[in-house]
């Protein structure tokens, strides 16, 4: 457990975070942990299967409709509003994800681009039940999470607990199987699993997790709108992973930081985000392929081939533990 | 339900798959050759339309002045899609799939933004000549006289795609290269040249397709956004690749669209989303595809 | 291996740490007045939002050379792009109110965008004053006492134009209709309120179809021909900013305009300049703020040559009400004294105050300001570069606007 100390670390940061900043970034705050988990769960298909999902925010747009139709239209109380948000994404992930997991590559995207668009137009058009293009207003959290910095501590212990699940997934033997896949689907059935099973359970799970995802927006944001679920929406949480990095657990959570951050600062004195994240986003697919996280990776074992080089042979025992 | 009527949707269902046609040929024929998905490819073609309005302007006291801004808006296109080819996407050959997408996605925002910066927010319109203003009759129904155009250059530009491909020897050389890349390689024919070559192409119809358009309605803003889903609906539903796919799938969606309009005013684009999933489940690779590397 | 990414994720962590710590500034002194606006840049509203911006300037200007508002408070100016998106617009108001510490926002281009930020300018006890985006929801359920309107709301246009649409179905015999509406909050609500009200004003008229355009279509040629295969007697639309210039530009292309007539709909100052060769005359439009009708207003003429000066154009109805904003503004401040949010908000309440449209008060029910919607045809005129609507109908704010009675009955079910 010794190497778990970092967590702790970043942990009692995050708690005593918002003594330290202004009420502003508080609210930047509960985004990043939002978008954060909801990218996290996004990795579950793209780092661990190895499949790119274009449409993604169809779950995380799912959630949030769930959350907030239960909440204006018959005041259920928000602690059972989050479950019903992943198992409505869940069952919409099931349904979708049947399909999409028979497809693999560039075909994968696009059906999954095709099935986020579905549902951004079912919702779109769906008046009399979503409120079509005005969304849903009035999703107020109760009285003790009214401030941000209690909806805050809310969404972070949500979060947490919803990353420690997704990590002890990550590091079963199912999380394993999903790598397997991941590298070579093919012998991966040899062995005698099936692999569209897995990969729709797999499916399954991350909608359901961006549908919690969702489902803490709509209180955070006091209201909610079909743009949560369109493509533009699904674009971000590839940003983020991208950013981030794939391939760590928590890649898509320190996409998540930057972005956001970056967001919150450059919309403070430009309108032209979309150039600047744009530019951010070339700049990491051309040279630095595996994400910031990726990136200093890389440093870090040139710093220490170099260290190895050094003192050949003292600390190849350490290297090992 | 008289068939004047029917006529008449089928009509603008027409044209309106023909400026998907032209939109989809391009995005199309990138992948088909080179592999990768543009994601900007409307973004290039909203460029051209202002592209378009921009020479019109200059070119506004003479009679011919909106058709020559047409094909200029065009040359200029295939100017810009061999900088991006040479700058970016020639750094992305080898790489996987969601980095070549991710790097076009990120394009789409970029234009967008430079193009805000260039022609303001303003809704740009090019007031067309005497000729293609109004509507002309077919059987009493009718139809706008500018999408006669359009509909001629969609194809116009599907025959001299299919005329290219099929019987000119960079043709051959370009489907070659589609099927192995080695053995175009190892004949000493430069891949690069040839990509770069196709991603022109293709970015030159888009620049076309974007000016064809700018007279049809006023060009703004976002209007990418809105189509290249669309476009990829249609690739999808014709093929990957396949020039006869794209053409019969831009017409397909076009209809859709317009007879939807007809019977089911509010579902006209879940219609074609559902249309493009049951397609990609059934046949991934599309009516007139060939099933090829995933 | 693990280890390095907890090590980095934890430097990443730090990194935000010292980064927010750094860019939350002191607090600034309460004397200049930070004003926020909430526009759409980018996106489909970005047509209307240009002007909108413009006037804004133009009126913080003009009160910061007289030293600010009650002549000390200087004026700053925080604008902000809310590409047309709700969630967008609600993240840019919470930084406008908790960054920039503005005490009023205005604008909302889009009703969704309005009706998503209210309850977040109520929460902070912040302004919030509507002058673009008209749906009757802004103000009629869900009560703010913070956001005010200046513009006509969707009730108020479909009033308007119901009764003038009646007169002209009577005069003609007009028996069906069809209806084009853009599906989204703007679009649904006028089209809803004109068909009832229509129904009120005139029982006999049938409406034979309705059609919705998703917002941002391009092209309308298969709206046109099923419409057109209709036969309808006349067509209504409420199809805004970008959108209505490509709907009426390519209807136009198949004759429309010419075979079936387009009464009530809205046809801005900004349509009348962009289409200023290509817009058939005599159609009868509606608008909600024109210049023109008030020229005789000093505030207005000012305005105007004032605008033309800066700009070197004609405003647009929406420049003129984001105009009226701040100055509306500007008023309730002087009548309360103080920049305090709460006295302005209780004296703006019931205020009477002096617009460019002349003087106007604001509801105390529901804060919607008196102003008039107008009809007209439009049609050349040789004062301006660009046909105007002549023969103009002023329908005033209190003859048109919602009864209070029903707008208590619709809270009640809030």
């Amino acid at each position: 457990m010794k190497r778990y100390w970092w967590l702790g670390l970043v942990f009692i940061v995050a708690l005593i975070l918002p003594f330290v900043i202004g009420e502003f970034w508080v609210h930047v705050a509960v985004e990043i942990l939002i978008l954060g988990l909801f990218a996290v769960s996004f990795n579950m298909i793209f780092g661990y299967m190895g499949q790119l999902s274009f449409g993604h925010a169809a779950y995380y747009g799912v959630g949030a409709y769930a959350t907030g139709l239960l909440m204006v239209k018959a005041s259920v109380p928000l602690p059972i509003c989050l479950p019903a948000s992943m198992i409505a994404a869940g069952i919409c992930a099931l349904i979708f994800g049947y399909f999409c997991v028979r497809l693999t590559g560039i075909y994968f995207a696009i059906l999954t681009l095709a099935f986020g668009q579905l549902m951004y137009y079912i919702i779109f058009q769906w008046y009399s039940f979503t409120g079509g293009d005005d969304g849903l207003q009035g999703i107020i959290p109760p009285d003790f999470l009214f401030s941000a910095t209690a909806y805050y501590y809310f969404t972070l212990f949500v979060v947490a607990a919803a990353l420690i699940v997704i990590w002890y997934i990550s590091e079963s033997p199912f999380g394993y199987t999903m790598r397997t896949i991941r590298e070579n689907p093919d012998r991966t059935r040899f062995i005698g699993i099936n692999v569209k099973r897995y990969m729709l359970i797999n499916f399954v799970i991350a909608g359901m997790f961006a549908g919690l995802a969702g489902g803490l927006w709509g209180p955070f944001n006091r209201s909610i709108a079909p743009d949560l679920c369109n493509w533009h929406q699904s674009g971000t949480p590839v940003f983020m992973t991208v950013i981030g990095g794939p391939l760590g657990f928590f890649g898509p959570m320190v996409g998540s930081v930057i972005y956001t951050f970056l967001m919150a600062f450059v919309t403070g004195f430009t309108e032209y985000w979309p150039l600047t994240i744009g530019l951010v986003i070339i700049f990491v697919v051309l040279f630095m392929p595996g994400g910031v996280l990726g990136f200093f990776e890389e440093r870090v074992k040139i710093i220490r081939a170099r260290a190895l080089e050094v003192g050949a042979g003292e600390s190849s025992e350490k290297e090992n533990s | 339900m008289d068939t004047s009527l029917l006529l008449s949707q089928f009509l603008s269902g027409l044209s309106r798959g023909m400026v998907l046609f032209l939109i989809a040929s391009g995005l199309s024929l990138i992948f088909g050759v080179m592999n990768i998905l543009n994601f900007a490819h409307a973004s290039l073609w909203l460029v051209g339309a202002y592209f378009c309005y921009s020479f019109w302007v200059l070119l506004q006291g003479y009679g011919f002045g909106m058709w020559v801004s047409i094909g200029l808006a065009a040359l200029t296109l295939a100017a810009i899609g061999w900088v991006i080819e040479v700058v970016l996407i020639r750094r992305v050959y080898d790489r996987e799939l969601p980095e070549q997408l991710l790097l076009t996605y990120a394009m789409v925002l970029i234009i967008g933004d430079l193009i805000k910066l260039t022609w303001g927010v303003e809704d740009r319109i090019i007031a067309r000549p005497p000729l293609v203003e109004g509507p002309v009759f077919f059987f009493g129904i009718p139809f706008d006289s500018y999408f006669i155009f359009v509909i001629l250059v969609g194809f116009a530009v599907a025959i001299g795609l299919w005329w290219f491909l099929q019987k000119t020897k960079y043709g051959h050389i370009v489907r070659a290269a589609v099927f192995s890349r080695e053995m175009v390689s190892a004949l000493g024919i430069p891949i690069p040249r040839i990509y770069t070559g196709v991603f022109v192409l293709g970015i030159f119809i888009a620049g076309l397709a974007g000016g064809v358009q700018a007279p049809v309605g006023s060009i703004t803003l976002g209007m990418d956004m809105a189509i290249v889903v669309q476009a990829f609906c249609v690739v999808v539903i014709g093929g990957f690749g396949s020039l006869l796919g794209t053409l019969v799938g831009s017409i397909i969606v076009g209809e859709i669209y317009a007879f939807s309009i007809l019977f089911w005013p509010q579902g006209a684009l879940v219609l074609i989303f559902v249309v493009t999933a049951v397609v990609l489940i059934i046949r991934p690779w599309g009516l007139f595809g060939t099933p090829m590397r995933a | 291996m693990k280890k390095d990414y907890f090590l980095k994720a934890f430097g990443g962590a730090a990194l935000l740490v010292v980064m927010t710590a750094l860019s939350v500034g002191p607090a600034l002194a309460a004397e200049p007045y930070h004003l926020g606006v909430n526009l759409a840049i980018t996106g489909t509203g970005a047509l209307y939002c240009k002007d909108g911006v413009d006037a804004i300037k133009l009126a913080v200007e003009e009160i910061n050379g007289q030293g600010g508002f009650m002549g000390k408070h200087p004026i700053e100016l925080f604008v902000r792009d809310t590409h047309t998106k709700p969630d967008v617009g609600v993240r840019e108001a919470k930084d406008l109110i908790l960054r920039d510490k503005v005490r009023a926002i205005l604008g909302t281009y889009s009703s969704a965008v309005a009706v998503a930020i209210k309850p977040v300018a109520q929460e902070y006890k912040v302004l919030h004053i509507a002058a673009i985006s008209n749906s009757e929801n802004i103000t009629k359920v869900k009560f703010s006492p913070y956001t005010y309107s200046v513009v006509p709301n969707s009730y108020m246009q479909a009033k308007a134009v119901a009764l003038g649409v009646a007169e002209l179905a009577k005069k003609k015999g007009w028996k069906e209709y069809v209806t084009i509406a853009s599906d989204y909050e703007w679009g649904r609500s006028t089209q809803n309120n004109f068909v009832q009200l229509l129904q009120q004003a005139a029982p006999d008229l049938k409406l034979k179809k309705e059609f919705w355009p998703r917002l941002g279509e391009t092209q309308f040629t298969s709206y046109i021909t099923a419409i057109m295969a209709q036969k309808p007697d006349f067509v209504y639309g409420s199809v805004a900013s970008k959108d209505n210039v490509a709907w009426m530009k390519q209807a136009k292309a198949y004759g429309f305009f010419e075979k079936i007539p387009y009464p009530g709909s809205l046809v801005s100052v900004s349509e009348l300049i962009i289409q200023a060769k290509t817009i058939t005359r005599g159609l009868v439009g509606l608008c909600r703020a024109p210049f023109f009708a008030h020229m005789d207003v000093p505030m207005m003429a000012n305005f105007v040559e004032n605008f033309r000066t800066k700009y070197g154009r004609y405003p647009s109805d929406w420049a003129v009400m984001e105009y009226d904003a701040v100055y509306a503004l500007k008023q309730g401040i002087e009548k309360a004294g103080s920049i305090d949010t709460e006295k302005v908000k209780d004296a703006m309440k019931g205020m009477t105050i002096d617009t460019t449209r002349g003087k106007l008060y604001f509801r105390e029910i529901d804060n919607q300001l008196s102003c008039s919607s107008y009809l007209g045809v439009v049609a050349d005129d040789p004062k301006y570069p660009f046909p105007i609507y002549h023969d103009l109908v002023e329908v005033k704010g209190p003859d048109s606007w919602r009864p209070e009675a029903e707008i208590t009955a619709a809270r009640a079910k809030d």
